[in-house]
């Protein structure tokens, strides 16, 4: 259940530490909160700090603090519906940042993702996470 | 069909499918309860060994487990009656069933025979034991009965 003003954990390598939802990119029927799998526009709250000799490199931090970009979100708190019936829940929120053509922005995932990405068109995220739940 | 049960982490109890609630703390640790009693309790941190109907808790102080443990040890005792070679279950059980009495007189009566046998043995030894004796070469018992055989 992310809208307005959620912060979540930023868990690949992008460089960011914790966004805040600003928008929820409009589903068929999300009124207003985002779930699992589902993008969101958000503002890099917390960065991790740039230094002048990773800059150059292929591990360079890509955003900084107050950067506007999409995301995904990959662990909500509120406990999400499986088809078979059971109920997941997560300790936190946590997001994936995107570039403009919804690929991963980071080239790693260093956290477990819910399944549900997958069956939702983010199997690319699912592959890269080390556990899939 | 075959089902996937899990257990409860918390009770112990099984969680049959569609039923049941995950949830995966920030460690990464998957905790599976079958109910919202179980998902309540575990989130207000009680502790499984000091709530009696758990099954940890009834493992820890050994409950409903005597039970099991008393009859396996009655069946073991059960005897086992049945014919061995020679003899089948029902001359067992005449055998056994025999006054003192009954199994006297027979004695006496096997014994009496046994007597006259020996007597009439004698009787008719001692005739043509005195005719044959000297002249008929010596044959083994043994020779005799094989070739028969």
């Amino acid at each position: 259940m992310i809208g307005l003003k959620s912060t979540l954990n930023c868990i690949d390598n992008s460089g960011a530490l914790i966004v805040e939802c600003v928008n929820v990119l409009k589903r068929k029927v999300n009124n207003g909160w985002g779930t699992v799998g589902d993008e969101i526009v958000c503002v890099v709250k917390r960065a991790r700090p740039v230094s002048t000799a990773t800059q150059a490199s292929v591990t360079a931090v890509k955003v900084r603090r107050g950067d506007v970009r999409r995301a995904v979100i990959v662990r909500t708190r509120k406990a999400v519906r499986r088809p078979d019936g059971r109920l997941i829940r997560f300790d936190d929120n946590a997001a994936v940042l995107l570039n403009n053509k919804r690929e991963m922005l980071g080239t790693r995932i260093g956290g477990i993702v819910s399944a549900d990405l997958r069956m939702k068109g983010w199997s690319k995220i699912v592959s890269l996470a080390p556990k899939a739940i | 069909m075959v089902f996937k049960v899990e257990i409860d982490s918390f009770s112990g109890y099984r969680i049959y499918p569609s039923k049941g609630k995950l949830f995966v703390r920030g460690d990464s640790k998957v905790f599976r309860f079958a109910g919202s009693k179980n998902a309540s309790l575990f989130q207000q941190r009680k502790n499984p060994r000091k709530i009696a109907w758990t099954q940890v808790y009834r493992r820890m102080h050994k409950k409903g487990i005597t039970e099991e443990v008393a009859k396996k040890r009655s069946r073991r005792t059960v005897k086992h009656q049945r014919g061995i070679v020679g003899a089948d279950l029902a001359t067992i059980a005449a055998r056994r069933n025999q006054t003192a009495a009954v199994r006297s007189q027979q004695r006496l009566a096997a014994i009496s025979k046994a007597k006259s046998e020996k007597k009439e043995k004698e009787t008719k030894k001692a005739k043509p034991a005195a005719r044959t004796a000297p002249s008929a070469p010596k044959v083994s018992k043994q020779q005799k009965g094989g070739k028969g055989r």
